[in-house]
């Protein structure tokens, strides 16, 4: 514990206390949706926001089904410093475009109020009111809170490590040719790091690409700077180092690592006292099925990768203590997003596998007293079910219009025609998911064992969209407060 | 749904004929849902039946026939002799025999109609408690499927099954079915219930605060306690005959010797306070709290025991429910 730490501490814990003191008028619940890129947030935010304002089909949200929902509506957000989220030109492209919003380049706020009338006594007295805070942002970002409770020498060895196993050592082969000639003792240049980061940050992207889906990949600014394009904070790389390595002044460990300190105590920390460090609720959207489109090799990185991130956040129970000072989130629902793109007989293996995957987390998470689920949703539901007899076999299949350009079974779809797809059997025993050879994933041969492809959204013509299990979703995550 | 082994990934066309589609193919394989589960009943039925010795068996069996025997060779004479005095008298005789043998057949039949509900609602309550801990949509299907029938002729639920009808179509988990379905179905039949439950309360209350004998307490007390019984049956679409009723009665009465110790110490603060003033008012007064608050709670035991649901979703009823009013209404009298 050092004394840069106790000052972001003392920051948390004065905002938590202004919080405190305006929720006691106010109530609030600060949502934190986290999940790596491509796991979904926009769409998850665009459809709750929908949901809520438009009245959807909730059967399981009781504050809804009850009738006690008065309505909801956007209000200007509390961070004037923030861009607002930009919910109508998502819900244009979703509902008009039929095309999914792009990926999030930047940070984006939104605030919700929520008016309904409670059961308790306080019903008696007339409506309340319920303010939701939800931040949107770039993935890529939050895996840079793993970085936090790590030193640059520590980040170093196990990034190098990392990068020498599996089909990372193949996408990395550049960058290792540099490694080795660059000696940690050698005197400090700026040629030298800025090649050095430019090749790190070529193997990184390429390491993520659809095909081979890997996520453990921090820096996420090097993926995706924001605004810090260029900045010296951005130019470092690991070196080869031992954990516990000893830096001499001038040399080239020295100038990597006060780089490294720079963007985890200017860029990191910051992000995280922002927008994490005072959530209510959680919940961590995992994109399941790209990794397991991709293989073992994937879905055994996310698990990696969300371990790392998920240790940055406090679950557990809260005194009342803690909610002046420093509030834990003591909701947590991991979903396991696109449950769409699979038949829903398949959802409970898909749910074993996402269990698997935050299992430490989430022990972790219940352990503390937080109230912790596992659930296969999706945000928008792009698909139809039905089921295809054939030789004496039934075959359930999910029905939806491919968006141009995926490929199932030989075939390259126009994104204008209908396809029924059955997207393969998930693996019964979810420790073979991430086993190696566990199963043949897309990664390695062009025909694996599943294949999920991605669907447009849904046709809609009344300005509602469908979806699987959200009703279920906002009960957890709110259903007390708004009880 | 046992895969054995992985299949591989597919594609199909829409135009693909063995592409079915379950908008229009649901309804069959609900039908065999439904079809099975029927077939499943005595393996379900029988652990739960007490075993009897078959020299028992023999016993009353014997012994019914002996008694029918008896009745039918009386019977029998009887018209013989009705007969003999004259011809017309031995027809009204053997028409009044036959009324009679088809009354009791049709008594009979409705009897085992009646059980027959009865036992279903037990089962659908047993399977509704395991949906609840399995999660598994399949049988959640199938006690929704089997609720929508069983109410199916019950005008004041027409919303709620209409929305059930809706929602079973869409991707919900078995548990979040069965409460669903408490929620859509049940509220209506729990404040019915807990009204009737409320007014027998008070009734046999005010009853034994103006009764004046000690024996006539009782008489009452038993004959709302048994009309209870059967009308929170019937509110809960049990409908029971004779044969039914007594099943019920032990039902409830081996409720009651179960949960009666928990159930005192929920409420019993509520009685204590209720009681002392009423009977600073009145030693009557006092009495009739303590009555009804005894009706009440085999009322309570009547809907926890013919409830086709258990309260999942919904909140218990307490005796603070059914019997609050007592208290007050006693208190400021």
């Amino acid at each position: 514990m050092n004394l840069s730490n106790l000052a972001q501490d003392a920051r948390i814990a004065a905002a938590s206390l202004r919080d405190a003191a305006v929720g006691t008028v106010n109530p609030t619940v600060r949502l934190g949706v986290a999940g790596l890129s491509r796991a979904g947030k926009t769409v998850f935010i665009t459809a709750l926001v929908n949901a809520l304002t438009k009245g959807a089909r909730l059967p399981l949200f009781r504050v809804h089904a009850d009738g006690r929902l008065i309505g909801a509506h956007l209000s200007p957000q509390p961070d004037d410093a923030v861009p607002r989220f930009a919910i109508e030109e998502h819900l244009l492209a979703i509902l008009d475009e039929r095309v999914w919003p792009e990926s999030t380049r930047r940070i984006s706020e939104l605030r919700l109020v929520l008016d309904f009338q409670s059961e308790s006594l306080l019903g008696r007295l007339g409506p309340s009111r319920l303010t939701l805070d939800i931040v949107d942002y770039p993935g890529e970002w939050l895996l840079d809170l793993g970085l936090m409770g790590k030193t640059y020498a520590q980040w170093s060895s196990e990034a190098v490590a990392l990068s020498r196993t599996g089909t990372r050592a193949r996408f990395a082969a550049d960058w290792h040719k540099v490694l080795e000639t660059n000696a940690p003792s050698d005197p400090e240049s700026e040629a030298i790091v800025r090649n050095s980061a430019e090749l790190f940050t070529d193997y990184l992207r390429a390491s993520r690409t659809a095909r081979h889906a890997l996520s453990a990949l921090p820096p996420g600014r090097f993926l995706m700077p924001g605004d810090l394009e260029g900045s010296p904070m951005l130019t470092f790389a690991p070196l080869d180092v031992a954990a516990d390595a000893e830096t001499e002044p001038g040399t080239l460990h020295a100038m990597m690592e006060r780089r490294y300190d720079a963007y985890v105590s200017h860029v990191v920390k910051p992000f995280f006292r922002e927008h994490f460090a005072r959530l209510d609720r959680q919940i961590v959207l995992v994109d399941t099925l790209a990794a397991l489109d991709a293989g073992p090799e994937a879905v055994a990185d996310l698990e990696l990768a969300l371990t790392d991130v998920l240790t940055a956040f406090r679950h557990g129970g809260n005194t009342w203590l803690s909610t002046l000072f420093r509030p834990r989130v003591d909701r947590i629902l991991f979903a396991a997003t696109k449950a769409d793109m699979l038949h829903h007989t398949s959802h409970d293996r898909l749910e074993a596998i996402l269990e698997r995957l935050v299992s430490k987390a989430r022990q972790r998470a219940a352990f503390a007293g937080a109230e912790v689920d596992v659930r296969a949703i999706a945000a928008v539901r792009a698909t139809r079910e039905a089921s295809v007899r054939r030789g004496g076999q039934e075959l359930p299949v999910i029905v939806g219009t491919p968006e141009p350009g995926e490929r199932a079974g030989g075939q390259v779809f126009s994104g204008e025609e209908e396809v029924a797809i059955f997207p393969g059997d998930l693996p019964e025993d979810p420790a073979r998911a991430l086993a190696p050879e566990g199963y043949r994933g897309r990664g390695d041969t062009e025909d694996g064992d599943l294949r999920f492809v991605r669907f447009r959204p849904p046709a809609s013509d009344d300005g509602r969209l469908p979806h699987i299990r959200m009703d279920r979703v906002l009960e957890f995550l709110l259903g007390d407060k708004l009880a | 749904m046992a895969s054995m082994q992985t299949r591989p990934p597919a594609a199909f066309r829409l135009d693909d004929e063995s592409l079915v589609f379950p908008e229009t193919g649901e309804d069959e394989a609900f039908l065999l849902d439904e079809v099975e589960m029927v077939g499943n009943l005595p393996v379900v039925s029988t652990p739960v039946k007490p075993r009897r010795s078959p020299l028992k068996v023999l016993f009353w069996a014997s012994l019914g026939s002996l008694v029918s025997l008896g009745i039918g060779l009386a019977i029998a004479n009887l018209i013989e002799d009705l007969f003999a005095r004259y011809a017309w008298l031995g027809w009204v005789g053997a028409a009044l025999a036959a009324v009679f043998v088809l009354t009791c057949a049709v008594l009979l039949a409705r009897e085992a109609i009646a059980l027959r509900r009865l036992a279903k609602i037990d089962e659908l309550r047993a399977q509704a408690d395991a949906v609840l801990v399995s999660d598994s949509r399949t049988d959640g299907l199938r006690v929704v499927g089997d609720l929508l029938s069983f109410y199916a002729s019950r005008p004041a639920t027409a919303r709620g099954r209409a929305a059930l009808e809706r929602e079973r179509r869409e991707i919900i988990d078995g548990a979040d079915l069965v409460r669903l379905a408490e929620r859509e179905l049940m509220p209506l039949l729990d404040a019915e219930a807990q009204r009737t439950v409320a007014a027998a309360a008070k009734r046999v209350s005010l009853v034994t605060a103006v009764a004046p004998r000690a024996i006539l307490d009782v008489a009452v007390v038993a004959a709302v306690a048994v009309r209870l019984i059967r009308q929170i049956a019937t509110v809960y679409g049990g409908r029971p005959g004779t044969f039914g009723f007594l099943r019920l009665l032990r039902h409830v009465l081996t409720h009651l010797a179960l949960t009666g110790g928990m159930a005192a110490g929920e409420g019993m603060l509520d009685q204590l306070v209720g009681h002392g003033i009423a009977a600073k008012v009145s030693a009557r007064l006092g009495e009739g709290v303590i009555n009804g608050v005894l009706t009440a709670r085999i009322g309570l035991a009547a809907i926890a025991v013919c409830r086709p649901l258990p309260f999942a979703a919904q909140r218990q009823p307490t005796l603070r429910d059914v019997a609050g009013g007592l208290f007050e209404r006693k208190a400021k009298d």
